[in-house]
C-alpha cells in the first residue's frame, strides 16, 4: 500500500505487513520446525488424579536412564511465584512432581527418546503409583472452613483474600433498587494454534545453554531460568522463534520449560518437548474461571450508586511465576464500576487455590469478567427499572467532559469520548431497529435479541503502577536499539516478541517516520537474548506503547546524530537540516543517507571532530503517566436463539471502539476482529468443565469448541480517535479489548431475546443447554407457559 | 499425542483382507478412510497390533441402482455423495447429509462403511440408513451375509461384526418416487458431532414413513410412534405428543433438555420435510 | 518399517517408515517440510492440510504408508500454481494471516475451495472454512482474502481469448 512520500506519511497508514512472504510461502519458523541435528524428544508422565499422595515411580528397567524424575534433574530452584506480598501463600511448583501431585496433567516424570512416539511409548510403561487425597473442585466450597485442603499447611485454600472498600459502601444496604445476581465466567484454555514448545542444548562452542521457547518474553524467561537452574545469566540464550499464538498462555515459566532445560544440562543431545493439543488442555495455563456473587445498587431514577459482593477466582493447584493469577482478583475488583460514575463499592476477592491446572494470564486478565459481571448487572437493573438498557448505561457513563476521571476504585480514566462509543454503537446496529423486528417476531420461531458492552482496556501502566500490584518483576519500561548500518539501512532490535501482531510493520512504521526513510529499509529483529536490549515482552497491550515510544525515541536520538553530520557534510548548521526521503537538505544542497551512514561507520575521518563514530541508540521508554492509558469501546450484537436447542447464532456484531492514534489501521481492525472471536469462544464455545474428582473433561477439540469461520461474524468496527496526551504519537495499546467485552454483549442479548419472561444468563459459555435451561426455568417461574 | 506401534498390510481383495483378518493372531483391525480410526491410533484411545488397509479395494466402491434398491459400495466416501458422483435417489437426502458431516478435508475421506462400522452414537450416516431401511452386507471368509443397520448397530462402538468380518456395502430399498424427506441437526460447532440428529422420511401415499433419531442414547433409533403419525398425517401439535412417547422411552436419563433439544430437531424435521 | 514411496512436490521419493507414522510427522520429521503445521493431530483444526493425489488432506489424519505410491503437495511446492499466487497476494493484502501459523493449511484449504467451486461468495467460503481453526484473525480477512481471490481468478480467466 502506498502513501504519499516523506516521512511523515507512515504513521496511520495501513502498510502492508512485513512479516507475511515468509509464512505464505512456508518458510515460517516455529518451534518445532527448529531443526537440531541429534534431538531427542520428550514426553511428560502425568498425573491422572487431581490431588494424590506420589507413592513410586516405577521406571522400566531397560530405559531407566531415559526417565528423569525430580531428583534427575537437580538441582532446581523453586522461585517464589505470585505478588510480593506476605499475605500471599507460597505455592511452591516442582518442575516434575515432587511427592505430591495437585492437578490431573501435572508432570510427575520426563521420558526421553529419539522421537515423540518413542518417548511416549516409554511413558506408557512408567508405573506410577498415586494415593488419592480427597480433591478441592468447586471455588466457592474450597472457602468453606472443612474443606480439604490442596496445600496441608495453609489455614485455608486461599492465596490471598483481598477488600475494596470505597466511597461509602453503607448507604448500599438501603439503596432503592439492589440486584443480586451469581454470575460465572468458566474455566478455559488460551488455545495459541500452536502449543507451546522448548529445545534445549548445551553449546560447547559458547559454552552456553540454548534454549528455544515458545515465549512471549524471553528476556524474563531466561532470568528465571538462569536463576532456577543456578546458572549466571550470560551462560544462558533464550531464543523464541516465531510464536503461533500467545494470547497470554505463553507468558510464563512452565515445569516443561524447566525439566527440559534442567534435562539438557544432564545429557549429551539436544532435547525438545512440543506441547501436543492434550497437553495443551490439561496443563497449559488455564484462563477466566471468575465466579461473582453481587449485589448492584442503584436509585430509582438508573442512578448507579455502587456494588457489594464477593469475588471468587479459581486459581488452580499452583502459582506460576512470575506472578500468579493474583492480578485476576485486583483486576476484576478495580474494573468493576466500568465507564460509570459509580462511587461506592464493597468487595471482598478470594484468590483460591483447587486441584486445577493453574490459572494464567489470558487476553484481556480479569477484564472480561469484570465487564461480564458489571455490564450484565446493569441490564438486570435496566430491567427491574424498566428502562432500555441503552439509556441506562448512557445516563450513567463518565462524559467527555468530566475525563479524565478517577473511578471508585483508582482507575484514572483519561481521554476519550465514551457517550460517543455508545450512541455510535447504538446508531450502527440501529436500536430501534431491532425492537421493530422483536416485535414482528420471526418466522422460524427463534427469538431475536440486541446487547450492549462497554469496556475499557488500560495499557501503558507502567513502573509505579506494577509496584502498587507488587509485581516480582516490574515491566515498567520497554528498550529498543537502533542501529543503522553503513549502506543507510536500519536494524532495530526490541525487547518485546512479535507473535502476530505485525511489530515488524508497525515498529518500521514508527522508525520510518522518524528517520525520514521508507519502511523497506528497516528491519525488525527481537527474541533473542543474545542479540537484543532487555525487555518484558509482549502482554498487556503494552508493546505499541512501550516499544513503540521505545524505537520513536532513539530514532530521534539517531536522526539528531545524522542532522549533526549532515550539517557538518553540509557545512551548514544543525538547525537548517532536514530529513526526508533518505535526504539530509540544508539550505544550500542535500546528501543522501546512505552517504552519512557510511561516514559514521566506516569514515570517521569525515566526522566532525570528537563526535563519536556509530549510528547506534539505545533507548528506553516509559509513558508519562503511570497509571496507563485506556482505550474504550462499545460492543453491540444481535443474535437469534432457538428456546428449545438453546442454539444462538450472532447475526450482527458491531463495534465503536477508540485506541488513540493507530499507527496501522489495518492491523487495529485485525486485531479488534481477533480478539472478538476469542471473546465469541467465551461467551458461547470454550469450556473445560471438571468432574467432582477433579478430572477435567474437555481434552480434546472433539469437547472443547473452538469457535471457527461460520461461528464468527465479520465484525463492523468503527473508530472514533482521541490520541492520549501521555504517550509517544497518541497511542493506546489494544490487543485485548476486543476480547473483553463480548462474553457481556453477547450475553446481555441472549438476556434481551427473552426478557418477556425475564430469563437470566449469568454464566459462560451459554451453550445450547444452559440457554435452554435458563428459558425453561424462567417459563416455569411464570406458571409454565409456553 | 502419537499412535503405539502397529504392523500394517495393504489388502489386495476382499478374501485377502477378510482371510488376513481372521488368521492374524494379533489384534487386528481394518482401516477404510482412517478419518475415525487414525484420530483413536493418536490418542492411544486405539491400540491394534496390525492394520489391514481396505482402502484401496475397487470392489467396495462398487455402486448400483435398481428401481428397487441402492447399492453402496462401503467405500463410497462422504465426498463422493456430496459431489453427487454416485447416484441419490431420494431426492437430495443422502447430497445433504453427506455435506454436512465434519469438514470437506474429512469427507474426502471418511466412508460410509467406516462411519457405520464404527456406530458412533452421534453418526450421521447410521441414522439415515435406519430411516430409509437400509441393511449392511458383510463378508467374511465363510462367505457373506446381510443384516438390517438396524439389528447390525448393537450400542454404543458396537456392532455385530466379527474381528474376521468386513463390510462390504449397503443396500438401500428406494420408497418410491412420491418420497419426502426432512433432517435437522444440532451441533456444537459447525463440523462438529451431532448432539442431535433426526432423519424422517415418508411416501407421498402414506404407506411409508420412518422417523430415526441419532446422538440421543448409546445408538441411533427410530421412532415408531412418530412414524405411525406421520403415516396417518397427525397434525404438528398430536405428532408432538407422540414424539414425547418416543423420547420416554429412551429414557433419556430424565434429562428435560435432552427431552426439548431432541423434540425439536425431530420437529424441524417433520416441518422440513411437510414443506417439501 | 515399511518402504514408502511418493510423488513429493513433483519429485519421485522413497523412504523408511513406521506404519503408525502420520503423514504430518513423515513430512516434518524425515523430510523437514515444515510448512505444514500440527495444530491438534486428531482432525479438527486443518493446520496440517496437503494435497494428496489432488485432494485437501489432514495430514494428521493419513497414515503416511497408506499414501505409497501417491503424490503429496505440501506449501512449499505448487512452484507455478496460479491459483496459489493469486491467493497468497490476497492472503497479504486482505490481512489476513496475523501469527501465521494457520496460514500453510488455510492456503491449501483454499485452494482446494477455488478449485471446486468457482467463485465462491462469503457465505459459502465460510461454510467451507469450517474445519479450519485460526485463533488470531478472527477470519473476516481470510473469508475476504479467499472471496476476493477467486474473483481475481474469474476475471483473469474471462480475460483470455
Ligand atoms: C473432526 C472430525 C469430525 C467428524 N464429524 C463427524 C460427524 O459430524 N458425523 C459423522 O458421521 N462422522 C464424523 N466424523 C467421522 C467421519 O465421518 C469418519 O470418516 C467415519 O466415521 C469413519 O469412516 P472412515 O472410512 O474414515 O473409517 P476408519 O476411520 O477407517 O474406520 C473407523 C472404524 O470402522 C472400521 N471400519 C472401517 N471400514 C470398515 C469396513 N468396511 N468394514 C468393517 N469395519 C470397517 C475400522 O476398523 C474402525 O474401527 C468426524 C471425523 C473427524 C475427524
Ligand atoms: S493437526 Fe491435523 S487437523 Fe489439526
Ligand atoms: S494467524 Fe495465527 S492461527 Fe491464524
Amino acid at each position: 500500500m502506498s502513501v504519499e512520500g516523506g516521512g511523515k506519511g507512515w504513521i496511520g497508514a495501513s502498510l502492508l505487513r512485513k512479516e507475511d512472504a515468509r509464512h505464505l510461502y512456508g518458510h515460517g519458523m516455529f518451534i518445532a520446525d527448529v531443526h537440531v541435528s541429534g534431538v531427542q524428544d520428550v514426553a511428560f508422565v502425568r498425573s491422572q488424579m487431581a490431588h494424590a499422595r506420589v507413592v513410586q515411580v516405577d521406571k522400566p528397567a531397560r530405559h531407566a536412564a531415559n526417565v528423569f524424575v525430580l531428583n534427575d534433574i537437580q538441582p532446581v530452584k523453586i522461585l517464589e511465584a505470585g505478588p510480593e506480598l506476605s499475605a500471599h501463600r507460597h505455592s511452591p511448583y516442582p518442575a516434575l512432581a515432587d511427592g505430591r501431585v495437585r492437578y490431573v496433567g501435572q508432570t510427575i516424570a520426563a521420558c526421553v527418546m529419539p522421537t515423540r512416539a518413542q518417548a511416549e511409548d516409554l511413558a506408557d510403561q512408567v508405573h506410577v503409583a498415586l494415593e488419592e487425597l480427597p480433591a478441592v473442585v468447586d471455588v466457592v466450597a474450597a472457602m468453606r472452613p472443612d474443606s480439604p485442603r490442596v496445600f496441608d499447611e495453609w489455614p485455608n485454600n486461599s492465596y490471598i483474600s483481598t477488600s475494596v472498600v470505597e466511597g461509602n459502601p453503607e448507604l448500599l444496604g438501603s439503596a432503592a433498587v439492589r440486584v443480586h445476581r451469581r454470575l460465572r465466567l468458566n474455566r478455559q484454555a488460551t488455545v495459541s494454534l500452536e502449543g507451546r514448545g522448548v529445545l534445549a542444548y548445551w553449546d560447547h562452542r559458547l559454552d552456553e545453554l540454548v534454549v528455544y521457547l515458545s515465549t512471549q518474553g524471553g528476556q524474563v524467561k531466561r532470568l528465571a531460568l538462569s536463576r532456577m537452574l543456578g546458572l549466571p545469566e550470560h551462560k544462558v540464550r533464550v531464543i523464541a522463534p516465531d510464536i503461533g499464538g500467545g494470547f497470554g498462555g505463553k507468558n510464563r515459566i512452565m515445569p516443561e520449560d524447566i525439566a527440559v532445560a534442567a534435562i539438557a544440562l544432564k545429557v549429551r543431545h539436544p532435547v525438545r518437548w512440543i506441547e501436543d493439543r492434550r497437553e495443551h488442555l490439561l496443563a497449559s495455563p488455564h484462563a477466566r474461571d471468575h465466579t461473582y456473587d453481587l449485589t448492584i445498587c442503584a436509585e430509582r431514577d438508573g442512578t448507579l450508586l455502587g456494588i457489594e459482593g464477593d469475588i471468587y477466582i479459581d486459581a488452580g493447584a499452583y502459582a506460576l511465576w512470575p506472578t500468579g493469577a493474583f492480578q485476576e482478583a485486583s483486576m476484576a475488583s478495580r474494573n468493576l464500576t466500568g465507564p460509570y460514575r459509580m462511587r461506592h463499592l464493597r468487595l471482598d476477592a478470594h484468590t483460591v487455590a483447587t486441584n486445577k491446572a493453574p490459572m494464567g494470564p489470558y487476553r484481556g486478565v480479569a477484564r472480561p469478567g469484570a465487564t461480564f459481571a458489571l455490564e450484565r448487572l446493569v441490564d438486570e437493573v435496566a430491567r427491574e427499572l424498566g428502562r432500555e438498557p441503552f439509556d441506562l448505561r448512557r445516563q450513567n457513563a463518565v462524559t467527555a467532559a468530566e475525563l479524565p476521571y478517577r473511578t471508585a476504585a483508582g482507575l484514572k480514566l483519561d481521554t476519550g469520548d465514551y457517550i460517543a462509543a455508545l450512541d455510535l454503537a447504538r446508531e450502527k446496529i440501529d436500536l430501534p431497529a431491532i425492537r421493530r423486528r422483536q416485535v414482528a417476531g420471526e418466522p422460524d420461531g427463534r427469538k431475536i435479541g440486541v446487547g450492549f458492552a462497554f469496556y475499557t482496556e488500560q495499557s501503558g501502566h507502567g513502573t509505579v503502577e506494577f509496584m502498587k500490584r507488587k509485581f516480582r518483576v516490574i515491566p515498567g519500561y520497554e528498550s529498543a536499539n537502533v542501529r543503522m548500518l553503513p549502506d543507510g539501512n536500519v536494524l532495530i532490535y526490541v525487547g518485546v516478541q512479535n507473535h502476530g501482531q505485525g511489530h515488524e510493520t508497525t515498529l518500521a512504521q514508527i522508525a520510518a517516520h522518524e528517520l525520514g526513510i521508507d519502511p523497506g529499509q528497516i528491519s525488525v529483529r527481537y527474541g533473542d537474548t543474545a542479540i537484543g536490549p532487555y525487555g518484558f515482552g509482549t502482554f498487556a497491550s503494552r508493546s505499541i506503547v512501550f516499544a513503540g515510544g521505545a524505537v520513536g525515541k532513539a530514532s530521534r536520538a539517531l536522526a539528531e546524530k545524522i542532522r549533526r553530520i549532515g550539517a557538518h557534510l553540509l557545512q551548514t548548521d544543525v538547525a537548517a537540516i532536514r530529513i526526508e526521503n533518505g535526504m539530509i537538505h540544508g539550505p544550500s544542497g542535500k546528501i543522501g543517507l546512505a552517504e552519512i551512514a557510511f561516514a559514521a561507520n566506516a569514515r570517521p575521518d569525515q566526522l566532525p571532530t570528537g563526535m563519536d563514530p556509530l549510528l547506534e541508540s539505545v533507548a528506553t521508554y516509559e509513558p508519562t503517566e503511570s497509571g496507563g492509558v485506556f482505550a474504550y469501546g462499545t460492543h453491540a450484537v444481535v443474535v437469534a436463539v432457538d428456546p428449545d436447542s438453546g442454539v444462538t447464532e450472532i447475526l450482527d456484531y458491531v463495534v465503536s471502539e477508540d485506541c488513540g492514534t493507530m499507527i496501522n489501521p489495518m492491523i487495529v481492525d485485525g486485531q479488534v476482529q481477533g480478539g472478538i472471536a476469542q471473546g465469541i469462544g467465551t461467551a458461547l464455545y470454550e469450556e473445560i468443565p471438571y468432574d467432582e474428582q477433579g478430572q477435567p473433561l474437555a481434552t480434546t477439540f472433539a469437547d472443547y469448541m473452538v469457535p471457527c469461520a461460520p461461528e464468527v461474524p465479520t465484525v463492523r468496527i468503527q473508530h472514533i480517535v482521541t490520541p492520549a496526551l501521555t504517550t509517544e504519537y497518541g497511542v493506546k495499546g489494544l490487543g485485548e479489548g476486543g476480547a473483553i467485552a463480548p462474553p457481556a454483549a453477547i450475553a446481555n442479548a441472549v438476556a434481551d431475546a427473552f426478557r418477556d419472561i425475564g430469563a437470566s444468563f449469568n454464566e459462560t459459555p451459554l451453550s445450547p443447554r444452559r440457554v435452554s435451561e435458563a428459558v425453561d426455568l424462567a417459563r416455569r417461574a411464570r406458571g409454565g407457559q409456553r | 499425542m502419537k499412535s503405539a506401534p502397529f504392523d500394517y498390510v495393504l489388502a489386495r481383495t476382499v478374501t485377502e483382507a477378510t482371510a488376513t483378518l481372521a488368521q492374524d493372531r494379533r489384534n487386528a483391525m481394518v482401516i477404510a478412510g482412517g478419518q475415525s480410526l487414525v484420530p483413536m491410533l493418536n490418542l492411544r484411545m486405539a491400540l491394534p497390533d496390525l492394520l489391514v488397509d481396505i482402502g484401496r479395494l475397487d470392489e467396495l466402491k462398487a455402486t448400483s441402482a435398481t428401481q428397487e434398491a441402492l447399492q453402496l459400495g462401503a467405500l463410497v466416501t462422504h465426498a463422493d455423495i456430496e459431489d453427487g458422483a454416485v447416484p441419490d435417489p431420494f431426492g437430495g437426502l443422502l447430497r445433504k447429509i453427506a455435506g454436512g458431516i465434519s469438514y470437506r478435508t474429512v469427507r474426502h475421506y471418511g466412508t460410509i462403511g467406516g462411519s457405520v462400522a464404527l456406530a458412533d452414537p452421534a453418526a450421521d450416516w447410521p441414522v439415515v440408513l435406519l430411516a430409509l431401511g437400509a441393511a449392511a452386507r458383510i463378508a467374511s471368509p465363510a462367505g457373506s451375509r446381510s443384516q438390517s443397520v438396524d439389528d447390525f448397530i448393537k450400542g454404543q462402538y458396537a456392532t455385530s461384526l466379527a474381528p474376521e468380518e468386513i463390510i462390504v456395502g449397503f443396500d438401500i430399498p428406494i420408497p418410491g418416487a412420491r418420497m419426502r424427506w426432512g433432517t435437522s441437526k444440532v451441533v456444537r460447532k459447525s463440523g462438529a458431532f451431532a448432539s442431535s440428529i433426526a432423519v424422517v422420511v415418508e411416501q407421498g401415499d402414506g404407506d411409508f414413513a420412518a422417523a430415526a433419531l441419532g446422538a440421543a442414547g448409546p445408538r441411533p433409533c427410530l421412532l415408531p410412534t412418530t412414524a405411525q403419525g406421520l403415516r396417518s398425517r397427525a397434525p404438528q401439535e398430536d405428532l408432538r405428543a407422540m414424539v414425547a412417547d418416543d423420547l420416554t422411552a429412551l429414557a433419556l436419563d430424565g434429562d428435560p433438555y435432552l427431552t426439548r433439544l431432541h423434540t425439536s430437531t425431530i420437529m424441524r424435521a417433520v416441518r422440513e420435510m411437510r414443506q417439501r | 518399517m515399511k518402504s514408502l514411496t511418493v510423488e513429493l512436490n513433483g519429485a519421485t521419493v522413497r523412504y523408511e517408515v513406521e506404519p503408525r507414522q502420520t503423514l504430518a510427522d513423515f513430512l516434518r520429521e524425515q523430510c523437514r517440510l515444515t510448512a505444514t503445521h500440527i495444530g491438534c493431530e486428531h482432525g479438527a483444526c486443518g493446520a496440517c492440510t496437503v494435497v494428496v493425489n489432488g485432494k485437501a488432506t489432514r495430514s494428521c489424519l493419513r497414515l503416511a504408508i497408506m499414501c505409497n505410491g501417491q503424490s503429496v503437495e505440501t506449501l512449499e511446492g505448487f512452484p507455478n500454481d496460479k491459483i496459489m499466487e493469486v491467493l497468497r497476494r490476497h492472503f497479504h493484502e486482505s490481512h489476513a494471516l496475523q501469527c501465521g501459523f494457520c496460514t500453510p493449511g488455510m492456503l491449501i484449504m483454499a485452494r482446494d475451495i477455488l478449485l471446486r467451486l468457482a467463485e465462491p461468495d462469503a457465505q459459502t467460503v465460510r461454510q467451507q472454512l469450517s474445519g479450519q481453526i485460526c485463533r488470531c484473525t478472527g477470519y473476516a480477512n481470510i473469508v475476504d482474502a479467499i472471496v476476493s481471490a477467486g474473483k481475481a481468478l474469474r476475471s483473469q480467466r474471462a480475460a483470455l481469448p
